[in-house]
């Protein structure tokens, strides 16, 4: 019966860990301007951090063919060809932590250009770490919980 | 002998489901190579790849005036971009693994050059190729001599100004100094000289010196339009800023590579100056573009080199069209 | 014991002991698979407008890590084309039982190399060019006509699938993770094996083949060489074999002690995790090291990827099991405790390539009206736009994937540490540092 709560206890805990609000610190939103250059086949800067609710501005700059930006999750995207920088503005109002990646096919590693950007905290790496440490906790009492188990099923 | 468990009935029977399976497996190879290689070999793609891989393939594409013709353009890498020189046609974009079709007309017989549009690395501008329009219709007349040929300029030599402006000359102020003033308002007048030879030429009047520059840039204000300013602009921007810079500065994003070709160019071929200056030209300096006239400027474009990396667009630009890319290049030095 | 046997269902047996069904999905896979090397070899160069990476490297690959390994084992070895034609040039016939003399060579493979190693080294010398071979549709058309003309040369030198057992580079892995799947096949009664006149299952018969994975069906114990390819339904005379559902990973309750199995298992735990990095992540330089082939760039990215594999992530995991109590040599104890790598690398190739096929599955759509990027338009969706899908449930779904496959290696050490009497800890501890990494990689 113990293992029993235990085990609840420790669903609970997941649940909470992967599913809470974080606290979010109240920061004044800001208006940021990135200036993000191109290559084949990487970004420079290829990794930026944001806090959330700052407008954020990206000039593209494009130092060998075309090439683009596409944010997952905010679904924004801009592109620029060499000598023609080109801006993108959104407003950075989800958090976490996001790829963005060329949307113009920019030669063999196109899929694989690759950038971060971090709006506030990047929660799910925060969840996910979480939720490892409480499987890692709560695993001994717990396998030997589900071990009787098996053994009375068996018997 | 191996079916003799089962007897003669069984045994044709699994002989015949054998046979139709050899088949079939057979005939799906077949299909499966040969359905493609068919239809591969009868799709004429011209297929566009950045210069150092070799650029358009074919390069060479054969037309008859008067007669339209279909290309199928296809990129094999990055985006490209395809239009026909001194055509003023509105560009394709060729990219990758698509396929772009369009259809040309040209009327005139003649060797024409198409090139590609879309920046695509630091040798971008050696992606070209040439139509060979064929037709008896009517005989390519003369071509026309470019001013700087006429006028005997040497656009190889330097053309500094000896003396630039403190500040930045402004047609506006300029405008009501010059209107009394006895100048020479002809196109003629404004294309064969340069600012500092215009500025020159004003010393015989009671200006400043500072006055005589916004003068100067009155005159080239008045010579040149808003829209032919902004259509030098687009040009600009789309041909030239990527060595050129944004902003003229000669800082373009090809800039570093192009002084580091030009480096390794003097390393090799050991005292050849001629490749010494690879970097592209600052036009926001104005000893160089206040030097220069409209005409020297025509024939820098025209023809290019001058020992630096400048591509030739002669036969990419129509005439009008560099005349504007000049109007917006003075745009550099002069408030209009 | 918590089995379902699937063969019970009349349907079920029915498609499985006819040869007809089985040879119609080898036709049609056949003929994918000539068309995608063919594609690689003539088609677009650029790899996402062709068939041949968007087919095998995106949509191939999808079905393969997140639905056929982990739900199927070796369902996918059951409907690979590759043995088609070689098995069709060794046996002289496609259904027809072979003569009794065989047609070529027929040699034994050779006793040293009956191990897993030719199938790390092929996977490794796939890996180590993989940025090259995931987006150059020719080298994937030439690697894959490769893997065919292999299979063929090897199927008249050697008996039986030699080429599937011992040198296909997916074959290996897919063998190693098989064992997590809930899926087997196995014999009904032992007693009826040991009783069995000739063995037909493993010499062939007049209504079937010999086991072409050079496997006894009554000893199976574990899915990782049975590659089920049904022969045996046929071939036995008793009925004696059968296909199960049973609880995931139920063969790793039984660990291997093999090092060539052990080490397929750190291979695989260390690509995912380099590939996490290297094809994912924002570090562009690791990217030009990958992708320049032949440089001395690459060269170090060679070395590093060998050395993690192979030193680094071995090294730790003997570091942490060294000082533990038990009565078996290291090596044993290594090799064992290594089991609870292969839940642990699955779910690290699910969450990796979760990440890399839901971003380019559009393309499949855009491919399937032009494969060869030659201007078709077979279904009218040649020019559908690339489109990342699912992006807001990604993160969640590769955080559930990495404490999913956590959990699910911290119980398999669990019980290869209670078979041997020794602790689980330093492999849980192993397990979880690797898992925070992973999610710091990806995440």
């Amino acid at each position: 019966m113990g293992s029993r709560f235990f085990l609840l206890l420790l669903v609970m805990a997941g649940l909470v860990v992967a599913f809470a609000p974080l606290p979010v610190q109240p920061i004044a939103p800001l208006e940021r301007t990135f200036r993000i250059e191109a290559r084949q086949f990487a970004y420079s800067p290829s990794e930026f951090r944001v806090n959330p609710g700052d407008t954020v501005t990206i000039q593209l700059v494009s130092t060998d063919v075309v090439h683009g930006l596409y944010i997952d999750g905010y679904d924004v995207s801009v592109e620029a060809d060499p000598g023609q920088t080109t801006a993108l503005t959104f407003v950075a109002d989800k958090a976490g932590s996001f790829r963005f990646r060329c949307n113009v096919t920019c030669g063999a590693m196109h899929p694989f250009m690759i950038g971060k950007l971090t709006v506030g905290t990047n929660d799910w790496l925060v969840r996910s770490i979480g939720l490892a440490l409480i499987a890692i906790c709560g695993f001994l009492p717990l396998s030997s919980f589900l071990s009787n188990k098996k053994s009375s099923e068996n018997r | 002998m191996l079916h003799d468990y089962a007897g003669h009935d069984v045994a044709a029977l699994v002989k015949r489901s054998e046979l139709v399976s050899r088949i079939l497996i057979t005939v799906a190879i077949i299909g499966a190579v040969g359905t493609p290689l068919f239809i591969w070999a009868r799709t004429p793609l011209i297929h566009a790849r950045v210069a150092e891989n070799g650029g358009w393939s074919p390069d060479v594409i054969h037309a008859n005036a008067n007669q339209p013709f279909t290309l199928h353009l296809t990129s094999d890498d990055v985006v490209h971009g395809f239009a026909v020189g001194q055509m003023d046609m509105q560009s394709v974009d060729v990219l990758p693994g698509k396929v772009t079709d369009i259809t040309l007309k040209i009327d005139k017989p003649g060797i024409y050059t198409f090139f590609c549009t879309r920046w695509c690395g630091l040798n971008h501008w050696r992606m070209r190729g040439t139509i060979e329009v064929g037709g008896s219709s009517s005989a390519p007349g003369p071509a026309a001599v470019p001013m700087y040929v006429t006028l005997g300029l040497d656009i190889d030599a330097p053309h500094e100004a000896p003396v630039i402006p403190i500040n930045r000359p402004s047609a506006i102020s300029g405008q009501k100094l010059a209107a009394n003033l006895p100048i020479d308002r002809s196109i003629d007048y404004y294309l064969k000289h340069s600012p500092y030879q215009v500025f020159d030429e004003l010393s015989t009047t009671s200006l400043t010196e500072s006055q005589r520059w916004d003068v100067v840039a009155s005159i080239w204000q008045s010579n040149t339009t808003p829209e032919s300013r902004a259509n030098g602009q687009q040009l600009y921007t789309q041909n030239c800023a990527a060595c050129h810079g944004e902003n003229g500065a000669g800082n373009g994003v090809f800039a570093d590579d192009l002084a580091a070709a030009g480096e390794s160019s003097i390393q090799t071929m050991a005292g050849a100056d001629s490749m010494t200056m690879q970097s592209p030209v600052d036009f926001t300096n104005p000893i160089r573009m206040l030097g220069a006239s409209p005409a020297l400027l025509q024939g820098k474009i025209l023809r290019g080199g001058m020992g630096t990396g400048m591509p030739m667009w002669g036969s990419i630009f129509t005439e009008e069209q560099i005349w504007d890319l000049i109007a917006y290049l003075y745009s550099f030095q002069f408030d209009y | 014991m918590n089995r379902f046997e699937l063969t019970r269902l009349p349907f079920i047996k029915k498609i499985l002991k006819s040869r007809y069904p089985q040879l119609a999905v080898f036709i049609v896979m056949l003929v994918g698979y000539i068309f995608a090397i063919l594609a690689g070899l003539i088609g677009s160069p650029v790899g996402s407008r062709n068939f041949s990476i968007v087919f095998v490297w995106i949509a191939w690959w999808a079905v393969l890590i997140l639905v056929a390994v982990p739900f199927f084992g070796r369902g996918w070895c059951a409907v690979c084309p590759i043995p088609l034609p070689s098995e069709w040039l060794q046996r002289g016939a496609v259904l027809s039982p072979p003569d009794k003399k065989p047609k070529w060579f027929n040699l034994r493979w050779p006793k040293f190399l009956r191990n897993i190693w030719m199938q790390n080294i092929s996977f490794l010398l796939l890996a180590l060019f993989s940025s090259v071979l995931l987006t150059t549709p020719n080298i994937t058309g030439i690697v894959l006509a490769a893997m065919l003309v292999a299979a063929i040369g090897l199927s008249m030198v050697f008996e039986r699938r030699s080429f599937c057992r011992y040198l296909c580079p997916v074959g290996g892995f897919i063998g190693l993770y098989s064992q997590t799947a809930p899926i087997e096949l196995r014999i009904k009664d032992k007693q009826v094996c040991v009783t069995c006149d000739g063995k037909p299952c493993y010499n062939g018969s007049e209504n079937g083949y010999g086991c072409p994975w050079d496997v006894f069906p009554g000893g199976l114990t574990r899915n990782t060489y049975c590659g089920l390819c049904m022969e045996c339904i046929r071939t036995c005379p008793h009925d004696n074999i059968a296909i199960n559902l049973r609880p995931f990973s139920a063969d790793l309750a039984k660990p291997s002690t093999r090092m060539d199995e052990a080490f397929k298992a750190f291979i695989m735990l260390g690509s995912s995790m380099i590939y996490a990095g290297v094809l994912l992540g924002p570090w562009g330089t690791f990217k030009d090291a990958a992708y320049n082939v032949g440089t001395s760039v690459w060269l170090v990215y060679v070395i590093i990827f060998l050395a993690i594999i192979f030193i680094i992530l071995p090294g730790l995991f003997a570091l942490g099991i060294l000082k533990t109590k038990s009565a078996l040599p290291l090596k044993q104890r290594f090799a064992s405790l290594a089991t609870a790598l292969i839940p642990l690398g699955l779910m690290f190739w699910v969450a990796f390539s979760l990440s890399f096929v839901l971003t380019n599955a559009s393309y499949i759509i855009a491919s399937l009206s032009d494969p060869l990027g030659l201007g078709w338009n077979l279904f009218g969706t040649a020019n559908a736009a690339w489109q990342p899908l699912l992006t807001t449930i990604l993160a969640p779904a590769q955080t559930l994937a990495l404490v999913g496959g956590l959990i699910w290696s911290a119980r398999t050490a669990q019980k290869a540490a209670d078979k041997i009497k020794t602790s689980s800890i330093p492999v849980i501890a192993f397990c979880f540092m690797t898992t925070l990494v992973m999610m710091w990689l990806l995440l």
